[in-house]
């Protein structure tokens, strides 16, 4: 009798057993595809282990494709050229590439999954991207919502950037937030400070990261940065400069008139910073010392929001109608505009009205 | 009826901290199917519909765009203004498209109602017809934001 | 059983119709039938899957159970068959047909637990049919099945854009079809009657 019973459960182990057997079988070779080379722009080659997607074999060398939903399929930021060996395109990445893109290869790496060998054409400008571990080195409160949060780089320990350039800070799960989120921020110190960055962060409301950056980072702790990204940069060149940014579009001209003071510069330049009131100002002494440091500067803070009874005796309103004080010579001066782009159009028409040529008028729109 | 993977993906990402600090659902129990359907009741007693409601929202937010730091007067009645930060949001219904973090506020000067709504909440109006649950702090009840638009 | 595999064949598809007249593997059917291509994929993975694992439990059945004296154990057994198979068809769809298997999703591997799927195994042993017959009969429901989802999401693509009462909206009017459809298949029944 027992020995009926466990022979009739040998039996059913044995089958299980068997067709377990067939399916680790299965696995193994459905599931391996073994060692890939992706080869980059025709110069570079890695081999990687297949069945991962293109974006997180990238990133796991050290490419840093950008990326600003983590892979998971819902931007289009990690557009790049498959030119053989990506397989099918998937329904998952045509909502986002239009039919030129299709034709010329454009794929969405983080859905292009590495099953054999793979070529594919990147700009160059993404070999200088790196993921840096940094660390909280001091936190300055420049107004009620905007913070100057410098960091340190841990490893690798120095970052090579150019003014007006940004970095993704990557934010660690807090509260109710369970998952780690990416957000762009432009780079505030100068780039001579190889060890560290400083960004100006401010707090909007219900954002993810900058909720975190204001009410949780503390000095000391570790963060993740990657970068640097963008080409929003100072061109080198004796035009006159007029500067417009405000709010936290201070930051990528901070950086680069901190730049300028170490390299040095006979250039005409004026900043105006626009504000609402006069809590919004930050920064404002170091601004107005740099017209001693430079030959020719000037800082011009603009209030918008100012009533009558408020303490300011600056300019007031718009910041267009002051420009044509500042421009002498309209066809040889560049413009830099950081800001929303509501602020680019209308600041870029009153510029081209006075005649600052469309193709010298630069910005680093907010997205 | 069961709820597809699809729908348990999207109500996954109106979750509080995936991509918005409170989320799209904030405490309301009811599924997002009800939400979706009352709204759209409360619309067809006014008369009104999600795109005409989108449309408006999409007029304000236009014409305050170039004015930023200042609220610009529309009709002699309505004080909208335009804020914009940097960076995208995707749409929590799990479709492609990503959409700028303009924050418009529209103060309504004859019955003093004020309200706001941000890029994602037009989309969300117009193709979805979801107004936000009930404690989220975007959420836009659809009485009042008629009242608001159209008084 | 003395009914040709041939009609059988032909009976699994219209007149026992696994779906419509036996009201088995409702589930997935009413769920995936909202789309018509993701619908056309469901169906020829169930079909795979039926007419495969018919065939691999027959082989079970009589080659090991019924001369062992395990057939107590039928019930376990087949499903551990039918979830090895849908696990093997899972690796092999995701390796070699990536887009499929993304629209499918968790749809996929809920047909371990179709009741289509088992309660064919299960006719098969009830009505002893020989090896022919039993692939004959599981090949047959699949495209039963297969037929039956493809109708339906046909039917509801069309619906898309007609009015339907709120209440009915989703599964009532979904069942309501189904219901028609099963009537229609009656019509079938006066053909041949093999169970």
């Amino acid at each position: 009798m027992i020995i009926q019973i466990a022979k009739d459960i040998l039996i059913t182990c044995g089958i299980s057993a068997f067709l377990a057997f067939i399916l680790t079988l299965a696995q193994k070779y459905l599931n391996n595809y073994g060692i890939c080379k992706i080869d980059i722009n025709g110069k570079r080659s890695i081999d990687v282990e297949g069945g991962s997607s293109l974006l997180n074999s990238l990133t796991d060398k050290q490419v840093f494709l950008p990326s600003a939903c983590g892979g998971r399929g819902s931007c289009g930021t990690c557009k790049c050229k498959v030119v053989s060996g990506g397989g099918p395109v998937l329904p998952t990445e045509k909502p986002f590439l239009s039919s030129t893109e299709l034709s010329n290869g454009i794929r969405l790496s983080c859905q292009v999954k590495i099953k054999s060998d793979i070529r594919i054409d990147i700009p160059e400008a993404i070999f200088n991207i790196r993921k840096y571990r940094a660390v909280v080195h001091e936190i300055l409160d420049y107004t009620y919502d905007i913070k100057g949060i410098t960091f340190k780089m841990i490893e690798p320990g120095q970052i090579d950037f150019k003014t007006g350039q940004y970095v993704q800070l990557e934010t660690k799960p807090y509260g109710k937030v369970k998952q780690k989120t990416v957000r762009a921020y432009s780079i505030s110190s100068k780039p001579q400070e190889k060890d560290r960055v400083q960004l100006i962060i401010r707090l909007v409301p219900e954002g993810i990261c900058t909720t975190w950056v204001h009410n949780h980072l503390q000095v000391g702790d570790e963060v993740n940065i990657t970068g640097p990204y963008g080409d929003f940069y100072l061109r080198d060149t004796k035009a006159d400069i007029i500067f417009v940014a405000g709010g936290s579009g201070k930051a990528p001209i901070k950086s680069m008139l901190e730049d300028l003071q170490v390299v040095g510069t006979t250039r005409k330049m004026t900043y105006f910073f626009g504000a609402r009131d006069v809590k919004d100002l930050y920064l404002t002494e170091e601004m107005y010392a740099y017209e001693k440091v430079f030959d020719d500067f000037k800082y011009e803070p603009v209030l918008s929001h100012c009533n009558p009874e408020c303490q300011w005796d600056g300019k007031r309103g718009y910041v267009m109608p002051y420009f044509k004080d500042a421009i002498i010579d309209p066809k040889n001066t560049e413009a830099y505009l950081c800001g929303s782009p509501g602020m680019i159009n209308a600041v870029t028409k009153g510029l081209k009205e006075l005649g600052v040529p469309a193709d010298k008028i630069y910005f680093d729109s907010f997205g | 009826m069961k709820e597809t993977p699809q729908e348990s993906k999207i109500i996954a990402r109106m979750q509080a901290g995936v991509i918005t600090l409170n989320g799209f659902l904030g405490s309301d129990t009811r599924h997002l199917h009800e939400i979706i359907a009352e709204d759209a009741k409360v619309l067809s007693a006014l008369g009104t519909s999600q795109s005409e409601i989108a449309d408006r929202m999409q007029y304000f937010s236009d014409a305050s765009f170039e004015s930023y730091d200042t609220p610009v007067f529309i009709e002699d009645n309505y004080e909208v203004e335009t804020d914009v930060v940097r960076g995208k949001l995707p749409c929590p219904f799990s479709h492609a498209g990503l959409y700028r973090k303009t924050l418009t506020t529209l103060h309504n000067r004859a019955n003093g109602i004020s309200v706001r709504w941000t890029a994602l909440s037009i989309h969300m109006i117009r193709e979805h017809g979801f107004f936000e649950g009930i404690g989220s702090p975007f959420r836009l009840d659809p009485q009042k934001l008629y009242k608001a638009l159209f008084t | 059983m003395t009914i040709s595999s041939f009609v059988l064949f032909w009976a699994a598809i219209f007149t026992s119709n696994i779906l419509l007249t036996n009201f088995l593997g409702m589930c997935s059917f009413l769920s995936v039938s909202k789309e018509v291509e993701s619908s056309f994929g469901l169906g020829v993975a169930v079909f795979f899957v039926l007419t495969i694992t018919t065939g691999l439990n027959y082989l079970v059945y009589h080659l090991i159970l019924v001369p062992l004296g395990l057939v107590y154990l039928q019930f376990i057994i087949f499903i551990i068959v039918i979830a090895a198979f849908v696990q093997l068809l899972e690796l092999v769809i995701e390796r070699y047909a990536p887009a499929l298997y993304y629209s499918l999703g968790i749809y996929l591997p809920l047909i371990t637990v179709n009741c289509a799927i088992f309660g064919v195994s299960l006719f098969m042993v009830i009505r002893n049919y020989s090896f022919v017959q039993s692939i004959s009969f599981g090949a047959g429901s699949g495209i039963g099945w297969l037929l039956a989802i493809l109708m339906l999401s046909g039917i509801r693509s069309k619906l898309k854009e007609k009015l339907v009462p709120v209440g009915l909206q989703g599964a009532g009017i979904s069942l309501i079809i189904t219901g028609i459809m099963a009537l229609a298949f009656i019509g079938f029944s006066g053909i041949v009657n093999v169970q």
